[in-house]
């Protein structure tokens, strides 16, 4: 990564270029909002109608994680206020940020205060900006422009008494006032958390977001990965560039490595995510993406936490795993330190190597409690010492014997003890 | 690598986290030092790229990938976890792979920033250029507490950044050495595995996940550095999970390179180390733990030698080696040394007598053998709150009884296999139990018990050794102030307060050994007053 090499090399402009798009809601998801019968068609449609007709609406839109339904959501509310400039304006809140009725009431009155050029005072009350929540709400229903609310994490809005969705939904019940709110959630039962008041104020109106086909999936891989013709890049460049993706995408093996990963995780999100992984392991020299990328990044993805840990584990800590895991096997219900401990020196009766005192084993304990392969059963007794309070393991014995195996300088007697 | 690092790491996370030392800083100069926008860099001459490998021995890999996941100048990115046991270099990788790349960046630890606020707080005084100084009575720029307020504070703070590093870019020529590249900027959460435990991390932990998708700013990165691996961090909510980078534990040659780096004499270290590695790998492979044992190891190792200079032939090895044995065994036996430094003269006689010896290590040696200094009340009471929590209550009057000891436990029946199952199952519970809980009185009451008998018993041996000054009321009149620092010193833990009479509880903490210890430092008999079930 020379200084000099920057301006001229296109591989890295390329990467550049690559890694800005995916991580791009907009351009990731444009392609998929073509056809009629796309999420993004029917959204835009019931905003739209809503706004022209000047009424209330009310919807929600579900799916997992990663589906795009903000980012389609985005996308929509972007091209309407290119379309009605005037006649939009869109508070934005976020379940995590505003799930208090309280601190959501303020941010709205923030961003209406923002968007009409009105003084925010941030010692207003709750009463105060519910009032001035549904002034607003009149005065722009009287100059005919909609409110669009769109609450993310819709889910964690219906935590409490719901006084916030209550007063929303209850103003847009009288004629006079213009608004939508929109619910982005990933519980599909979401709608089953409202309260009575609040549910029969709800239209129950709901657009559910699916992983894509297959088909979509393989044009979207092409539409992501491919460098457009007419970009600053060398023109021999781009044409070798998309010649090898193509043959990479062709190939049998990526199509079974890329139904790998959909099988495991099967959101356009987390298959950017994926992409992002391949796009960053490009070699800078050679320039273009590879099937190993994508084999380098699967194989990042498809991680096993817990045997890595048991593989970073000393020799000690194995003998107290397989102590606990001893300890389980002969239905002793919990055991404590010093529980391991007299299974741990009952296992060296017969032998002398790894035998060491009981201040080693304690913090040898002591990581495996870091590592988290064991924790305490409960919370209580935090003035108990460690060596009494009860603990668990949190891995399952075949996990262990697995791990164990798998060790490289495994000592024979832990495999004879473990089976045993 | 934690060895290797640690000044350039403690200096930047001072200089992110702290105010105390900000404030040391303030004072010297007159005009308190004002913050640019190069001190989101790493302040520091960038290194070259075979700089950063080869003060990150055993890590290439890693490096690599991070250099990757960062990607080019100015390329977005997404969140990234760096995770992997302590130790491991996670933090000094990523700072030095930001001191090599010379980009801006924010860093700040979970551990120094230990509430939401003040994680907040922190973040934000370092995107405005903010200090805490006496001229603002140490207060930060932005008070806030809430997520909400946080992200709305932040993003300001970002696009005002963000727009400065863009206007200096743009005179790309006039490239000022210390000036960080590119227009991106990185938020660095160090020891993420602590927010976990803040306010049951019901709302901050799915924040700081979801912080990239809120913000929505792709010149923002976020880096998250944990102790503990992705699958710990699963709860109701769900995110879009970092991309993970597992940093494992170091390997036994990892550890060869790290441990060689700053010798002086490499022959000699590296036959040492070829004794010592084996053994202490199968216990740890802890660079922070390794690196203490073996110090002290080493001195012992080449004390013989009186050049210490000399590259080791194979005989010598052999006897350096012979030399050595005896202290890798009660090393491995080990967690941490003290230094004990005996007040008696004839003390430390006996322990160079005992360094000669220690392999075998017989009851008489362990005498006296106390690493720290005591007073004798508190040593006394230190005993009857072992007594106290070990036995139980209602033995107490048979035991202390002013006829003796001895009578008490003469019944002895032949144990059937019922009683044998039913003491099996007492032990058990023993053991899961722990030490029990005593009331004030009770520890009182042993107390005078003891001391009384002490006395009878050193009366009558007329020893000098040992004396105690005034008689039990002497003793007596400063025992609650004894006993308040033995609860400081953490020996006698207060508990809570008994649910039927509302009076405070005590528990005493120290092992069996301990006390044994401490009992025949005064020559007290305590086998004879424990109750064994």
């Amino acid at each position: 990564m020379g200084k000099e090499k920057e301006k001229e090399n296109p591989s890295q402009k390329a990467l550049n270029l690559l890694r800005t798009r995916l991580s791009n809601p907009n351009f990731v998801f444009k392609p998929l909002s073509d056809s009629p019968d796309s999420n993004y068609s029917k959204l835009k449609f019931i905003i739209s109608s809503s706004v022209t007709e000047a009424c209330n609406n009310s919807i929600l839109l579900l799916g997992p994680r990663g589906s795009g339904k903000a980012a389609v959501l985005e996308l929509v509310l972007s091209d309407l206020l290119q379309q009605y400039p005037e006649a939009i304006s869109v508070i934005r809140l976020n379940g995590l940020l505003h799930s208090d009725d309280n601190c959501a009431l303020k941010e709205i009155a923030r961003q209406l205060c923002k968007e009409h050029q009105l003084l925010f005072s941030k010692v207003a009350s709750f009463d105060d900006n519910s009032q001035f929540l549904i002034a607003m709400l009149r005065e722009c229903g009287l100059a005919h422009k909609t409110i669009i609310f769109m609450l993310d994490e819709f889910d964690l809005f219906t935590q409490g008494k719901q006084r916030l969705l209550y007063s929303l939904l209850d103003a847009m019940q009288s004629v006079t006032s213009q608004a939508v709110v929109i619910g982005v959630s990933c519980r599909l039962d979401v709608d089953q958390l409202l309260e009575k008041r609040v549910r029969s104020r709800f239209s129950h109106r709901k657009l559910l977001f699916l992983p894509p086909s297959k088909e979509d999936t393989e044009r979207f891989l092409e539409h992501i990965l491919s460098l457009p013709e007419d970009s600053s890049l060398p023109h021999s460049y781009t044409a070798e560039f998309n010649g090898r993706l193509k043959n990479v995408l062709a190939d049998e093996r990526f199509k079974e490595l890329i139904n790998t990963y959909l099988s495991f995780n099967s959101t356009i999100g987390q298959l950017v995510r994926f992409l992002f992984q391949a796009v960053s392991y490009m070699d800078l020299d050679v320039g273009f993406l590879s099937l190993e990328n994508f084999k380098t990044a699967l194989s990042s993805t498809q991680r096993q936490p817990k045997s890595e840990c048991i593989k970073d584990c000393s020799i000690l800590e194995l003998y107290l795993l397989v102590c606990m895991k001893r300890l389980e096997v002969k239905e002793q219900n919990s055991y404590n330190f010093n529980s391991v401990m007299t299974e741990y020196k009952s296992m060296h009766e017969f032998q002398t190597s790894d035998n060491y005192a009981g201040n080693v084993c304690l913090r040898a304990f002591e990581h495996l409690l870091q590592r988290e392969l064991i924790s305490f059963t409960d919370n209580r007794g935090h003035n108990q010492s460690v060596e009494f309070r009860p603990v668990k393991l949190l891995i399952s014995p075949a996990e262990l014997h697995q791990g164990l195996k798998s060790y490289r300088s495994c000592p024979a007697i832990l495999l004879k003890l473990i089976a045993r | 690598m934690a060895k290797v690092e640690s000044p350039q790491v403690t200096r930047r996370t001072t200089r992110s986290c702290s105010a105390s030392n900000d404030a040391i800083e303030s004072t010297k100069p007159i005009e308190p030092y004002k913050p640019t926008l190069n001190d989101l860099g790493f302040r520091q001459q960038p290194l070259s790229f075979e700089d950063l490998l080869s003060c990150l021995p055993g890590r290439r890999t890693q490096v690599l990938e991070l250099l990757g996941l960062l990607g080019p100048v100015n390329s977005p990115m997404f969140p990234i976890l760096v995770y992997g046991g302590p130790s491991t270099g996670k933090t000094s990788v990523t700072l030095q792979v930001f001191r090599h790349l010379n980009r801006p960046f924010v860093y700040s630890s979970c551990v120094t920033c230990y509430s939401p606020r003040i994680l907040f707080e922190s973040i934000l005084n370092q995107l405005l250029f903010h200090r805490k100084n006496s001229g603002n009575s140490y207060s930060s720029i932005k008070r806030c507490e809430k997520p909400s307020d946080f992200v709305n504070y932040l993003r300001e703070a970002l696009e005002s950044v963000i727009k400065n590093l863009k206007g200096n870019s743009g005179k790309l020529s006039s490239e000022v050495s210390g000036q960080p590249k590119g227009t991106m900027i990185y938020l660095v959460f160090d020891n993420l595995e602590r927010v976990r435990k803040w306010d049951k991390s019901s709302t901050i932990l799915p924040f700081l996940f979801n912080l990239f998708d809120i913000l929505k700013m792709p010149e923002v990165g976020l880096i998250f550095i944990s102790n503990t691996s992705p699958d710990t961090y699963y709860f109701n909510m769900g995110f879009v999970e970092p991309i993970p980078l597992c940093f494992p534990d170091y390997t036994e040659d990892d550890l060869r390179q790290i441990f060689m780096a700053n010798q002086t004499n490499r022959k000699l270290y590296s036959s040492f180390f070829g004794v010592v590695l084996r053994p202490f790998c199968r216990v740890t492979r802890r660079v922070d733990e390794l690196s203490a044992v073996f110090s002290s190891l080493f001195k012992k190792y080449s004390q013989p030698l009186s050049d210490m200079g000399v590259a080791p032939n194979e005989d010598m090895k052999r006897r350096l080696f012979s030399h050595l044995q005896p202290h890798i065994a009660s090393a491995l036996n080990e967690t941490f040394q003290s230094p004990s430094r005996p007040l008696l003269k004839d003390e430390a006689n006996r322990e160079t007598k005992k360094k000669c010896s220690s392999r075998m290590s017989t009851i008489h040696e362990d005498f006296d053998k106390i690493d720290f200094h005591m007073s004798t009340s508190a040593k006394y009471l230190l005993i009857s709150a072992f007594l106290a929590s070990r036995n139980p209550a209602t033995l107490d009057a048979s035991l202390f009884d002013s006829t003796g000891v001895s009578d008490s436990r003469k019944r002895k029946r032949k144990p059937s296999e019922k009683s044998l199952e039913q003491k099996e199952m007492t032990e058990l519970e023993l053991l899961m139990k722990g030490p029990g809980t005593f009331p004030l009185e009770r520890l009182l009451a042993i107390f005078q018990c003891i001391t009384s008998l002490a006395e009878d018993s050193l009366d009558e041996e007329e020893s000098h050794e040992l004396t105690i000054e005034g008689g039990s009321s002497g003793l007596m009149s400063d025992v609650l102030l004894q006993l308040s620092s033995l609860c400081n010193a953490n020996f006698i833990i207060k508990g809570g307060s008994c649910p039927l009479d509302g009076s405070t509880r005590y528990r005493t903490a120290v092992s069996e050994d301990l006390a044994l210890k401490v009992a025949r430092s005064l020559k007290f008999p305590l086998s004879k007053y424990l109750y064994r079930r």
